[in-house]
């Protein structure tokens, strides 16, 4: 049958489709990919998600889960009561209040990276930024040991991403795959070719490649087909990304902002398989006017997670998905002269809800005026190894990075026990 | 020109700093309030107390003499967010961030004596200094106590805004949760109540001198980097909170309030800064001045037609941001306050800086003023700065 001139494939298209969309293999992460090892099959089995809460910036423990009333650092807002007695956190929180029966909260965060660059590395991979090793994000870990196979979506996906630490030494295989603020898939991901000719066209990309791994037989070749075939399974589940047709039901119960939305696109994600997913926030880096940011972004935000919380637990997903709320930093407990708070990593404040973690928990405390952790110091390492332990995964598993083996979680990290149900 | 003094350098230290003042019936007396809701009376002799000249090593002079305050207003719980004298009713009138406005008498009998301390930081510092205790053991001051004869209710959120008519008769407050309430202050009963933008914040409100027109600004800090509430500054009837113009609609036609996306922001905030924080109403009704908020680069105050909304001209500009504005009796002059640690006077016909009262502590973000307030001689004028003092300059010298 003959066909019109444009849908020829000329050699220039083929290779910048090819070229094209090798970029967005290398962006993308699915479990297909994954040369899973016995370790890594084992825990797939439990079928368990992450989302992780990004609070860009560092979010105030005094003005969430660490007020202090009536002290010099206490600020502006006033302690609520909660369903969980004799606990208090901030009055920008009224429905996370009624949820803390579900969550766990450190308030006894210390951590080594002060400043935003060192602090999203650090609270997205563990480890400290080194310039001979680039470690992996929890994203991608969580994507290698719980991603599905042969799945349509990739297993780690941000939505609104913050840190560039991707995938790290794990290969691009457990890269991320991003999604705009406005849960937006990127440029790459879709094509505009009509059905039949996409077909066409990758049947003559497959026959090109296979003649090429025949002849050279090269890993790259596997993988670059391995991410064309994902990209095109991407294409059957396109829909799971829209939440436009059910956001007027969930709307109320997520919040209407934009935060609320990309909550609900995250819950829509792990009930169709993602193993991680990032929700980023930003920014709640309040150097000036502290009270008015955070009375700004924090009720939108605890109207969401409250709202996901509530909708993974009606939906039976709560008890295997683990949700992270955490920033880069905390603040200092000085209102400096621009109505602000600083910077601050030796006292502050995180939370983990769902999968393996005991609710109803407040581990940890800080001193009286915020200055100091006063019981139970709880280190970014030993932070990734609760998170590793409730997701079935164990911290001390160790990867390649070159020649040296790397744990998951750094050396000496402590499953912080208490908080695991 | 006018030539500022310095007469006063009230001492008032606390954890949260001095955010509103206002005098009295004269420009002796004062009153003051902070971000813990502790409101105090001072009563200024005409002859100010000699400024000490004792040196202590690491101790910085005071720039102007100091007095007690005489009364405690007791009842705030949390930031003093307005002041206001109502000459008609011989009332201080405050509004706070613990969603009460309260009503106080200064004339009635105390309720009671205290002993405050208001140099906590200073005494903090030498104590860092000497590590010795009797620093922090020294005695405060003794006060009288009073409490409030009335408390306006109707608030469920912060009151961020506070201002009366020019005749008296009327109070406009709004809050955080975007309600705006115009009370008859003789009845002490609302007027009128409406809404903002349900995500927005009543961060500045004024009436017109017979207090039925409203001229209302919200704003509300982002909810996140992309999605952005659209700021509003709309003319109101304050009889039955009818909206009369939206002024921002007439900035920016293409302006859609419910956007709240990082473009529409970007169309918006350049004239808004950081949130319109501080409106007054001229006298005469016919001028707006409006100040940009928040940590800005500009800190302009925008003059607008009150008619039409439209842009007459910018005055002033406050480095970092505006805090507070407000027209002279005549109309004439505006006053603004900011985070350049200044009080400026400008002509409104065309701009001209008539004085810079205070100056620039040095650097960037420091100790910015947080509210001023004009005695009703127009001869004085004070402002609250968040180092902990209330300043008080005479206005002299009146050249050209």
């Amino acid at each position: 049958m003959p066909c019109h001139s444009p849908q020829h494939l000329s050699r220039r298209a083929l290779m910048k489709g090819v070229l094209g969309a090798g970029a967005g293999g290398l962006v993308m992460n699915w479990g297909g990919l994954t040369t899973a090892n016995d370790l890594a099959d084992t825990v797939k089995k439990a079928n368990k998600h992450c989302i992780m809460l990004w609070m860009n910036g560092g979010a105030s423990q005094f003005e969430t889960f660490d007020m202090k009333p009536g002290r010099p650092t206490g600020g502006l807002f006033r302690p609520i009561s909660t369903n969980l007695p004799g606990t208090q956190i901030c009055e920008l929180m009224p429905q996370m209040a009624q949820q803390m029966d579900k969550i766990a909260v450190i308030r006894s965060m210390r951590t080594t990276e002060v400043d935003h660059p060192g602090g999203i590395y650090l609270m997205h991979t563990g480890y400290r930024p080194s310039n001979t090793v680039r470690f992996p994000e929890i994203g991608g870990i969580v994507a290698k040991y719980q991603g599905q196979t042969k799945a349509d979506l990739p297993s780690f996906i941000k939505i609104f991403a913050h840190g560039d630490s991707g995938s790290g030494f794990l290969g691009p295989q457990y890269q991320s795959f991003s999604l705009s603020a406005e849960g937006a898939l990127p440029t790459f991901s879709g094509s505009n070719m009509d059905p039949a000719n996409e077909l066409r066209r990758h049947e003559l990309r497959s026959f090109i490649e296979d003649r090429f791994e025949k002849e050279y037989k090269t890993d790259v070749a596997r993988m670059h087909r391995e991410a064309y075939e994902a990209a095109r399974r991407l294409q059957n589940a396109r829909t799971v990304f829209n939440v436009d047709a059910e956001w007027e039901k969930y709307r109320d119960q997520y919040g209407n902002s934009g935060f609320g939305k990309r909550c609900l696109m995250a819950r829509k994600l792990v009930e169709s398989g993602v193993a991680f997913v990032e929700v980023g926030q930003s920014s709640y880096d309040s150097h000036a006017d502290n009270f008015m940011w955070h009375k700004g972004l924090a009720p939108p935000m605890d109207h969401a997670w409250a709202g996901l919380l509530k909708d993974l637990k009606d939906r039976g997903l709560l008890e295997k998905t683990l949700i992270v709320w955490v920033g880069e930093i905390g603040r200092t407990p000085q209102i400096n002269n621009r109505a602000g708070r600083d910077h601050y990593v030796r006292c502050w404040s995180t939370a983990l809800a769902g999968c393996g973690i005991k609710g109803g928990s407040v581990y940890g405390a800080s001193d009286e005026d915020g200055y100091d952790v006063k019981d139970n110091p709880v280190t970014e390492g030993d932070f990734f190894a609760t998170i590793y332990k409730a997701l079935s995964i164990d911290p001390t598993t160790e990867n390649m990075a070159g020649l040296r083996p790397v744990p998951l979680a750094p050396f000496g990290s402590k499953v912080v026990t208490d908080l695991l149900a | 020109m006018l030539k500022p003094v310095l007469r006063y350098q009230l001492t008032f230290e606390s954890a949260g700093w001095p955010s509103a003042v206002t005098f009295q019936d004269s420009s002796r007396r004062l009153v003051a309030g902070n971000q813990d809701g502790e409101l105090y009376v001072w009563d200024l002799p005409e002859t100010p107390p000699p400024l000490p000249t004792e040196k202590k090593p690491g101790v910085k002079l005071p720039e102007g003499p100091n007095v007690s305050p005489v009364l405690r207003l007791n009842g705030h719980t949390n930031v003093v967010s307005h002041l206001h004298y109502d000459a008609a009713r011989k009332l201080v009138i405050s509004s706070s961030f613990d969603y009460s406005i309260r009503l106080w008498n200064l004339e009635a009998p105390p309720s009671g004596e205290a002993t405050v301390v208001l140099d906590q930081l200073a005494r903090d510092e030498e104590y860092k200094r000497t590590k010795k205790e009797e620093v922090r053991q020294q005695p405060g001051v003794a006060v009288k106590t009073l409490t409030a004869v009335h408390v306006l209710d109707g608030h469920r959120d912060w009151i961020m805004s506070m201002a009366a008519s020019g005749d008296g008769s009327r109070l406009i407050t709004g809050d955080a949760a975007a309600q705006v309430i115009v009370w008859d202050l003789e009845k002490r009963t609302p007027i009128a109540k409406w809404s903002g933008h349900p995500w927005n914040w009543i961060v500045a409100a004024a009436l017109t001198t017979d207090g039925h027109g409203a001229l209302v600004s919200e704003y509300r800090y982002k909810r996140d980097d992309f999605d952005i509430p659209a700021a509003a500054l709309k003319l109101w009837n304050a009889d039955d909170g009818t909206e009369v113009l939206d002024i921002l609609k007439v900035q920016f036609p293409k302006l859609d309030p419910k956007e709240a996306t990082y473009g529409s922001a970007q169309m918006w905030n350049k004239f808004t800064g950081v949130g319109l924080v501080a409106v007054a109403i001229s006298p005469d009704g016919k001028l707006l001045a409006t100040g940009q908020g928040g940590e800005t680069d500009t800190g302009k105050v925008h003059i607008l037609e009150r008619e039409t909304g439209k842009l007459v001209r910018d005055v002033s500009g406050h480095l970092s941001g505006a805090t507070d504005v407000a027209f002279s009796k005549d109309g004439k002059w505006v006053f603004s306050a900011g985070r350049d640690t200044t009080v400026r006077i400008c002509q409104v016909e065309d701009g001209k800086e008539l004085a810079a009262i205070g100056s620039s502590r040095g650097g960037q973000f420091k100790d910015w003023i947080s509210a001023f307030a004009i005695s009703p001689d127009e001869r004085w004028v004070a402002a609250a700065d968040i180092a902990g003092h209330i300043s008080v300059w005479e206005l002299t010298d009146v050249v050209g």
